[in-house]
This record gives C-alpha cells, sequence and structure tokens, in this order.
C-alpha cells in the first residue's frame, strides 16, 4: 500500500504535541497547581469557589476569636476586681456594724466605701478599644453620675448584647450589658454600695449590718455573672483549636483539588522534555532524507 | 506484416509516451508543495495490433492522458470533519477568552466574594471599627466592580465573535463564485473526463467553504452542487447564491439566504456555526446566570441591609444598587452607599453593636430564590464555563486525530511523493532513451535498405 508522502505536518504535528506537554508540565511545576483555567478541571475550579471563601473566613474568624478573647478575659478581670472591691466592702461594712467605732472611725469607713464606690463605677466603664464591655451595645458611657438616682448614678446603656461571628452559623456572646452586673433591681451593686455609705454616715448598726449583707449579696451575685465570661472564654478557646483544624481541612481539600503532587509533576516534566528533544531528533534525522541523496549526480 | 516504417511509428509512439509520462512527473515534482494538488499518472494503452496475413505484430503504445488520483468519498469525509473542527476550534478560542474572566486572579467574582464575606466577618468583630466599617464598603465595591468586569468581558468576547459573522459570510459569498466559474469550467469539459487542475482547485475552494459553513455537496451533471446543511444552495451549475447578514433584534448578526430568509438557526458547522453558536447561545447562556445571580444576591443583601440599623440610627439603605434590569445587572451592580456609616450593623431600630452583621453575612451564605447560596450558584456557573471551554477543545483534539488520519488517507493516494517520483524520472528517462534508440536504429536500417547493392565494401 502506498503511504502518506507528507510527513512534514505529522511531524510538525507532533512536535507541537510535544511541546504542549513540556508547556503543561512546566505551567504545572512553576506554579504547584494542575488547576490554572476552569477547563483543566471544572468540578474542582467549582469546589474551590467556595473553598476560597471559606478559607478567607477562617483567617477573620481566627482574628474575631483572638478579639473576643481578650474583651473576655478583660471584663473577666475587670469583675475580679470589682469582686476583691466589694469583699472589702463588706468587711468595712462588717467592722462598721460592730457598735465600737467613734463617728469619725464611721466617716473613715464611710470614704472607704465611697472610693470603692467610684472604682467599681469605673470598672463599670471600662473600654476596650473604643467599645464599653458593660454597656449593652451602646456606644455612650454605660455609668454616669446623677444626684437624683438613689444609687447615684444612672445607667446610659442598653440590655442588648455583642455576639461575634467565631464560624459558619456559630456566634459566641462577648458581654452581659451593665445593667444586669452593676444595676440588677435585685442585687444592686452600687445601689448597695451607696447605701452602705449612707448608712455608715448615720452610724446606726443595724441600718449597717442591712446595707452590708446587700454588699455581700451583690458580691455573690457578680462571683455568678463572672461564670457568663468563664463560660465564653471556654467556648472561644475549643473554637480556635475547631478552626485552626478547619483550616487544615480546608488547605488539604484546596490541595487535592487543585495542587499538584511535586514527584508526579516533576516526572512529568522530565518525560515531557525527553520526549520534546526525541521529537526534534527525529524530524532533523527524517526530513533531509531522499531518494536524491543517493543518486550520483547527473554527468 | 510490418516495415520498418511501422517500427518507426512505434518507436515515435513510444517516445511520445515517455515524454508524457515525464510531464506529469516534472509536473508533481513542481507541484509537491502545492495545496490542493493531486499527483498526475500517465495513462497508457496498447495500440491495436496490425495482422498482416498469418502474423501479428504489437501495434505500439498510446498515452491515453495524465489522470490526477483523487478518493471523492475521502474528499468528502474531510470537508465534514473540518466543519466540525473549525466549528469547534472557532467556539474554543472564544470560550479560552471567557474564562480567563472566571480564573482565580484575585480580581474575579470569587475572590471578591471571599474578600467581602470576610470583610463582614471582620465587622462582625470590630462592629465600631470604622476601619472594618470602611472594610465592608470597599470589598462590595471590588465585588461589584468584579461582576461588572465579568460581565463586560463576556459582553466583549461577544462583539468580538458577533463581528466576524459578515466577514466569514462574505468570505462564503467569494468561494461560492470562484466554486460556481470553476463549475462553469469544468462542465466544458467531455462527461468522464478527469477535471485535473481545475478540479483540484474546485476541491481546495469547497475545503475552504466547509471550514466556513456546514455544506453538503452532490455530484451532478453541472459540476458540483452546493447547498448548507438545511439544504439552503449556495452552488448550482455555474450560478451562486450569496448569503447575506442583518442584525437582529438584539444587535446579533442573523444570516439570511438569497432570498432573505433567516436561516441563522440552520447553521451549525464551520468556524461561521461556531460563532454563531458563541454569540447567539453560549454567552447569552452565561449571562443570564451572572445576571440572575447579581440580582437575587443584590436583593437578597439590601434586604438583610434594609432591616437593620445604621451608624445614624437610620433604617439601612439599599447596599447594592443597579440590578433593576435584569439583562444588565451584573454589568449595572454598583454600592448604592456614600459613606460607610451607612452599612446596617445595628439592629432593633438603634445605632451601635453588631446585631445585622450575621443576618448581612447569612445573605451571603443562604440559599437564593434559585435555591442555591451565591457563592453556589457562581460556583455552578464556573463548573458550566470551565465545562464548555474542555468540551470545545476536547471535541477539537478529537476531531484534529480524526482528521489527521483521513488527511494521511487522502495523502496516501494523492500525495506527491519525491522517491516515487524521481524513481519515475529515472524510469522515464530510461523509457525515452530506449525509445529514441529504436527511432535511430530504425534509421540507421533505413540507410542500409536504402543502400543496399550500391556499397563498394564487396
Amino acid at each position: 500500500m502506498r503511504i502518506d508522502p507528507n510527513i512534514v505536518p505529522n511531524l510538525l504535528a507532533e512536535l507541537q504535541q510535544s511541546q504542549v506537554s513540556l508547556n503543561t508540565a512546566l505551567q504545572q511545576v512553576s506554579t504547584g497547581l494542575s488547576v490554572n483555567a476552569p477547563s483543566d478541571n471544572p468540578t474542582a475550579a467549582a469546589a474551590m469557589v467556595q473553598n476560597t471563601i471559606e478559607s478567607g473566613d477562617l483567617d477573620v474568624y481566627t482574628q474575631n476569636v483572638s478579639t473576643a478573647l481578650s474583651s473576655v478575659q478583660t471584663a473577666n478581670s475587670v469583675l475580679n476586681s470589682v469582686v476583691t472591691s466589694l469583699t472589702s466592702a463588706v468587711s468595712a461594712g462588717t467592722e462598721g456594724a460592730n457598735g465600737t467605732n467613734s463617728a469619725t472611725d464611721l466617716q473613715a469607713l464611710a470614704n472607704e466605701v465611697q472610693g470603692i464606690l467610684t472604682s467599681v463605677v469605673t470598672a463599670a466603664n471600662t473600654s476596650v478599644s473604643g467599645s464599653y464591655l458593660f454597656g449593652g451595645t451602646s456606644t455612650t458611657t454605660p455609668y454616669t453620675a446623677n444626684a437624683a438616682s438613689p444609687a447615684g448614678y444612672t445607667y446610659n446603656g442598653n440590655t442588648s448584647s455583642n455576639s461575634v461571628a467565631v464560624g459558619d452559623q456559630n456566634s459566641v456572646q462577648i458581654n452581659l450589658p451593665g445593667s444586669q452586673i452593676f444595676s440588677n433591681a435585685t442585687n444592686n451593686v452600687l445601689g448597695s454600695l451607696s447605701s452602705l455609705v449612707s448608712a455608715l454616715q448615720s452610724g446606726g448598726s443595724l441600718a449597717i449590718q442591712t446595707a452590708t449583707a446587700s454588699v455581700d449579696s451583690a458580691l455573690n451575685y457578680v462571683g455568678q455573672q463572672q461564670v457568663f465570661y468563664g463560660n465564653a472564654e471556654t467556648q472561644l478557646n475549643s473554637q480556635e483549636t475547631f478552626l485552626q483544624q478547619d483550616k487544615v481541612t480546608l488547605s488539604t481539600q484546596a490541595n487535592s483539588l487543585i495542587g499538584v503532587n511535586m514527584a508526579t509533576a516533576a516526572t512529568n516534566l522530565t518525560q515531557a522534555e525527553t520526549d520534546n528533544s526525541a521529537a526534534l531528533a527525529a524530524v532533523a534525522k527524517v526530513l533531509p532524507n531522499s531518494l536524491l541523496s543517493y543518486l550520483a549526480p547527473p554527468a | 506484416m510490418g516495415g520498418l516504417s511501422t517500427a518507426l511509428l512505434i518507436g515515435v509512439g513510444g517516445l511520445d509516451a515517455a515524454q508524457g509520462a515525464l510531464d506529469a512527473t516534472s509536473n508533481n515534482i513542481a507541484n509537491v508543495n502545492t495545496p490542493g494538488y493531486t499527483r498526475e499518472a500517465a495513462q497508457f494503452s496498447e495500440l491495436p495490433q496490425n495482422q498482416s496475413n498469418a502474423q501479428i505484430t504489437g501495434g505500439g503504445v498510446m498515452l491515453d492522458g495524465l489522470d490526477s488520483i483523487r478518493d471523492e468519498l475521502l474528499n468528502v469525509q474531510i470537508q465534514q470533519q473540518t466543519s466540525l473542527q473549525s466549528a469547534a476550534d472557532t467556539e474554543s478560542a472564544s470560550l479560552q477568552q471567557v474564562q480567563t474572566y472566571f480564573t482565580s486572579t484575585g480580581t474575579d467574582i470569587t475572590s471578591a466574594l471571599a474578600a467581602f464575606s470576610s470583610s463582614l466577618v471582620q465587622l462582625s468583630g470590630n462592629a465600631n471599627s470604622s476601619a472594618a466599617q470602611q472594610g465592608v464598603l470597599a470589598a462590595g465595591q471590588n465585588l461589584a466592580a468584579a461582576f461588572n468586569n465579568t460581565a463586560n468581558g463576556l459582553t466583549n468576547v461577544q462583539t468580538e465573535t458577533n463581528r466576524q459573522i459578515p466577514d466569514t459570510v462574505s468570505q462564503i459569498n467569494s468561494l461560492t463564485q470562484q466554486i460556481a466559474q470553476l463549475n462553469g469550467q469544468l462542465a466544458q469539459l467531455p462527461a468522464g473526463q478527469d477535471g485535473g487542475t481545475t478540479q483540484d482547485q474546485l476541491d481546495q475552494e469547497v475545503q475552504k467553504l466547509a471550514g466556513l459553513t456546514n455544506i453538503s455537496v452532490t455530484k451532478t451533471n453541472n459540476g458540483e452542487t452546493i447547498a448548507t446543511g438545511s439544504g439552503t444552495a449556495l452552488v448550482e451549475g455555474n450560478q451562486s447564491f450569496n448569503l447575506q447578514t442583518a442584525a437582529g433584534p438584539s444587535g446579533l448578526q442573523q444570516v439570511l439566504d438569497s432570498n432573505g430568509n433567516n436561516i441563522t438557526s440552520t447553521i451549525i458547522g464551520g468556524s461561521l456555526g461556531g460563532a454563531l453558536n458563541i454569540a447567539n447561545q453560549v454567552i447569552p447562556g452565561f449571562l443570564s446566570q451572572l445576571n440572575t445571580l447579581a440580582r437575587q444576591f443584590a436583593t437578597a443583601f439590601n434586604s438583610a441591609q434594609t432591616a437593620g440599623t445604621d451608624s445614624n440610627g437610620n433604617a439601612g439603605a439599599a447596599f447594592f444598587t443597579g440590578t433593576s434590569n435584569l439583562s444588565s445587572a451584573a454589568a449595572g451592580i454598583s454600592v448604592g452607599l456614600t459613606s460607610a456609616a451607612q452599612i446596617a450593623i445595628g439592629s432593633g431600630g438603634s445605632a451601635g453593636g453588631n446585631g445585622n452583621v450575621a443576618n448581612l453575612s447569612a445573605a451571603l451564605t443562604s440559599a437564593l430564590p434559585s435555591g442555591q447560596s451565591a457563592a453556589q450558584s457562581y460556583a455552578s456557573l464556573v463548573f458550566n464555563v470551565g465545562t464548555a471551554a474542555s468540551n470545545a477543545s476536547t471535541q477539537s483534539t478529537a476531531i484534529g486525530d480524526n482528521l489527521t488520519q483521513l488527511t494521511t488517507q487522502q495523502g496516501s493516494i494523492s500525495a506527491v511523493n519525491i522517491d516515487e517520483e524521481t524513481a519515475n524520472l529515472l524510469r522515464f528517462q530510461t523509457a525515452y532513451e530506449a525509445a529514441s534508440r529504436v527511432v535511430s536504429t530504425v534509421q540507421v536500417l533505413g540507410n542500409a535498405a536504402l543502400n543496399m547493392g550500391s556499397g563498394t565494401s564487396f
């Protein structure tokens, strides 16, 4: 059978094919990606849309966790100092109620408790990077002095709370409104301190005892509220661990979707180089050959 | 019985035959690289024998002519595959451009969606930070710009492809005119005679035409009758029928036959078929998916935004605008807010807090009316674009392999082989030399006969 004498187009097609393989192998090795355009693997390219969005979010979730943790930890330590202050107020009240104090002593104790009240108000007005820890979601100073109020201070915040997104469909409440911690109707920290100051100033042992008891009860109440912050801290810490695992999962997924196995890619590159030089060598060898090369030139 | 004159005639006939064969060989060698050339071979036959009494002598050789060696069936198959490949190549080239807009570049919709989503997460953790608020506004603007770029990119490819259509149609018309003319030349030849070079040219033009559109070719007494795939006549005998183009209602080109009937939908092959498919079907499909996504996403996000309260204490205003017209939603989407303070971060009618941020984030992850979330429906668009591009290039490769086989087969029949021609050259050179030796021998013999008896050598 006669064969196609036009080997040039076929040789060129082979050459082109080997160059395409070489380029693909080179691109995969240099980018580390097996999917450089959606057509390389439409399914993987589509799956990467979700993966890209999730891993972008993940980094910020991690930032949010650390911001939230610092806010919760600050709140917790503020409440610790409030508990310490209230404990001193209770000792001051107990001392004032034992009936052996002079009017000067009682006034000194009243001044001490007044100082405690001021420091608790300062604590309740703590802000972290512009947000008040105990103002609900309000941006105004939570407690301001108000002579008309029995406690001497009014609450300007609201009763809402902020929740921070720390995962898909997962957010953690990071604060309690000040009205719940410091000026609650049943266990009013500021009110009870204020009453104790008045009781110490007026000097009646019974009144001092009653006021001390209510400060003590407020002290216990604040201790209970601290549990919320402890829980939030635990929740945030475990979420941080989860996010780290999720990050590994997502990057593993991304790698298996569009990444390239370097060993395979390097082997492919070597193979493509060999194929390409073989094709080039074949072209160089075959093309110049014809019957004419073997005929004696015409005499 | 034959005399010397018979031998002379036979010798001259041999010279003619060898001369004709050398002509064919030299023409073959000269045209070795001419596209569409089919090799010629001299056809010899024996002349009738001479019978004189009981003696029979050969009558010599006759050169019947130079035949071009071709296989019409293969030509038809090659034309069909060429149409298919040309369509797949045109589609593949356009889709390669299209898919660059869906490749992860940092400014594509995937990256913009990811940045927008994480800016909202950031806002959730830092609701009062003006940097975080600005971040959401900027990421929203980038997302709108990514939608705009992708939609404009698709439209540009569509416009560019659409612009090629009138050019392709005018190429088709000029080819059909040439084919009709060649048909006319072929009709002059006696029936049954190979068309030779004219037929080569005709085949070559038909081949080019097949690359532009899908055609059907039938051989008739008037030469080749060529019609489009749906039967609209392009060439009949020495007459050609021009196609026309006209802008359709949506500004896209339509192809009309010579009577003005719209035959756009029947053109499926060749670069014209590929371009029509891209401009009229494929890109509009992607655009409509993108527009639906842009509009539904904007609506969902706006309703989350208007349910909240901005930093000034006002009810949230629409975040995204420009999507009211569905057919230009992706190209038109933009951010309607003028300052970051207008982002509805709070809830419950008062500023402060991050009560609404979770709702804004949820607009990105919850299902749109299409049944998929924004990311999912964009992912399915990426999948569609990727599949279309990959299919077109796979198809082009597969048809290319097929076409290579057919071309090789055609080459094995019709192409000039230099080695073969060189061997033939030697063969016909020898035959010519031998035939001329016959003539010179007869001459010597004739002289000898004329001088018989007059010589002095005896």
